[in-house]
């Protein structure tokens, strides 16, 4: 059995009352795209500090590959490359030359480094850029952060939110040097942007309040809830239709596209007794009956919107 | 001690490369050349304000000046004015890098927090030095060259003596950044600190056998009165060793 990347075992972080963190279990696969996803002070940062070791937790424990984030240290930010939300930059610097200091910080030297230099400086489209970087624009800075993250060639790459703060052009460059590492190491990323998780990620967690309230792989997760969504085609009373279900105790949403009506159902048993005599008794003829496609925002909202 | 060297590196460059290359050798340079200068000067010019009933009718006679006097500027104003500045500058020692957010890239790689905090006390010491022994060289240059005469040996010494003073203020300096998160407030508190050491001299005691003591140092050096360094020295390089090895303590706790 392979290590997980990344095992967090009750891990807890309190401020005074506040608890930023309250007992999270969480198992990261190796080789996964894994999407961290929460609304904003759901705990996904307090999260990436206790793994990088810039925070230690109230209880619980934060392994890395099998070693303890708290005493393993250095050994574990060997393997790690990170990006936090707002990177900070020496701005007197060019790319070039942080790229060479951050590798200098591993001890990689030599013709290992200027390798990777420039291969990772062509991946975030800053090889020909000799500015200093107090210049660079946010999306620049930010691709220099994801190439600076991988000059040790990581085994575990961890983005603290990479794209909220870009615009749409800024978000896909990103999003496609994300995209580009598929296979070749395990990327834990943080985000509250569900978009971005669906078109990355293959697996996802879900953080609200300091819990994980769901963890699966994303078409586990949409097929779950996706099994309480109930298209109906129909040739004929569509609206008579959405009129009566709407009525109906075990239906949460009732929508309607043209011959359609999407049914969000509570209780699929009842739905499964009740739409085919209700088809009968409203003379609707039936063109097409299946579960409906739920989307990430949806699961997301479901879980987490719900309390709110 | 992993990423000492790297991250000593970075820090050497970055003295070169920014304002930091500009404000104190700038400062120190300034007092350094002017300092001879001031010191020929300035009796001619309170006997012309004498000569031209400036000061009342007061008539003030004044000896020649001499080497010893260019010095005697020089060691007061590395003694007031570069201590204050270096309060200044340094106030943000630690805390920039915080504030920043650099010192979380950094520190997310293998590179120690204690190796953090002393390869920035070390970058600045060697700036220190090498800007002070700058500033000797061009104040005793151009002491020689308008009183002919600038013995090198007692300027070596009341340098060297201030030095050890300024290398307890950088190790200050760098406990309290690391402690506080505020350039200024990192500041005031080393104001405060340096107020209360300069109260101490008060106390012969403190003078006899405490870095503060190495406060009226330098111009004891110059002026050859007899007085003993030993224990000032010995106690001010133990508190350099114990301000950076709280300053080591107090980061390595710091959540980031």
């Amino acid at each position: 059995m392979t290590v997980p990347a990344i095992e967090l075992t009750g891990l807890a972080k309190h401020y005074g009352s506040f608890h930023a963190l309250d007992g999270i279990d969480l198992l990261v696969p190796e080789g996964s795209v894994f999407g961290f996803l929460g609304p904003n002070g759901a705990g996904k940062t307090t999260t990436l500090r206790i793994l990088t070791g810039l925070a230690q937790a109230t209880s619980g424990s934060a392994k890395v590959f099998g070693s303890d984030v708290a005493s393993a240290g250095n050994d574990v930010r060997a393997r790690i490359g990170f990006l936090p939300d707002v990177p900070g930059f020496y701005d007197w610097m060019t790319a070039e030359e942080f790229m060479r200091f951050t590798g200098s910080l591993f001890g990689i030297t030599g013709s290992t480094l200027e390798d990777r230099v420039k291969a990772l400086l062509d991946l975030a489209g800053l090889a020909d850029v000799r500015s200093r970087i107090g210049g660079y624009s946010r999306g620049m800075k930010q691709r220099l952060g994801v190439a600076q993250a991988l000059i040790n060639a990581p085994s575990l790459l961890m983005l603290d939110e990479p794209t909220s703060a870009l615009d749409p052009i800024g978000r896909k460059e990103v999003l496609d040097m994300i995209a580009s590492l598929a296979g070749r190491t395990t990327v834990f990323f943080s985000t509250h942007i569900l978009s971005d998780v669906e078109r990355v990620c293959d697996t996802v967690a879900i953080l609200d309040r300091g819990r994980v309230v769901a963890q699966a792989p994303i078409e586990e997760l949409k097929s779950r809830y996706g099994a309480q969504k109930i298209v109906l085609e129909v040739t004929a009373a569509a609206d008579a239709l959405a009129r009566r279900f709407s009525a109906e105790s075990w239906v949460s949403a009732v929508e309607r596209e043209n011959h359609s009506v999407v049914l969000t159902v509570n209780d699929i048993d009842a739905a499964r007794r009740e739409i085919p005599p209700a088809l009968v008794s409203e003379g609707a003829g039936l063109a097409r009956m299946e579960g409906g496609e739920v989307s990430l925002e949806e699961v997301f909202v479901e879980l987490v919107g719900g309390e709110r | 001690m992993r990423g000492f060297g790297a991250f000593l590196g970075k820090e050497l460059r970055e003295i070169l490369r920014t304002w930091r290359i500009w404000v104190l050798p700038g400062i120190v340079l300034f007092l350094a050349l002017s300092g001879p200068i001031l010191a020929k000067l300035t009796p001619e010019l309170i006997r012309s304000m004498s000569d031209g009933g400036g000061l009342g009718g007061a008539v003030i006679n004044l000896p020649d000046p001499t080497w010893r006097d260019a010095y005697a500027q020089w060691t007061k104003n590395i003694s007031q004015i570069v201590t204050w500045a270096l309060v200044i500058i340094l106030g943000g020692i630690v805390s920039a890098e915080r504030r920043s957010g650099t010192a979380i890239l950094v520190l997310t790689k293998p590179v120690s927090r204690p190796a953090f905090i002393l390869a920035k006390f070390a970058s600045n010491s060697i700036f220190l030095v090498v800007t002070t022994a700058v500033g000797a060289v061009a104040t005793w240059g151009v002491t020689y060259a308008v009183f002919a005469e600038a013995p090198v040996r007692v300027l070596a010494e009341a340098t060297g003596v201030w030095l050890v003073f300024a290398l307890f203020v950088t190790a200050l300096m760098t406990l309290v950044s690391a402690l506080i998160d505020s350039q200024s407030g990192a500041a005031g508190l080393g104001f405060g600190a340096l107020v209360l050491l300069s109260i101490a001299t008060l106390w012969g005691p403190a003078v006899e056998y405490s870095p503060a003591g190495l406060l009226s140092a330098p111009n004891a050096v110059l002026l050859g009165t007899d007085v003993s360094l030993g224990w000032p020295l010995t106690t001010g390089a133990i508190a350099v060793v114990l301000l950076v090895w709280g300053a080591v303590l107090a980061f390595g706790r710091k959540e980031l």
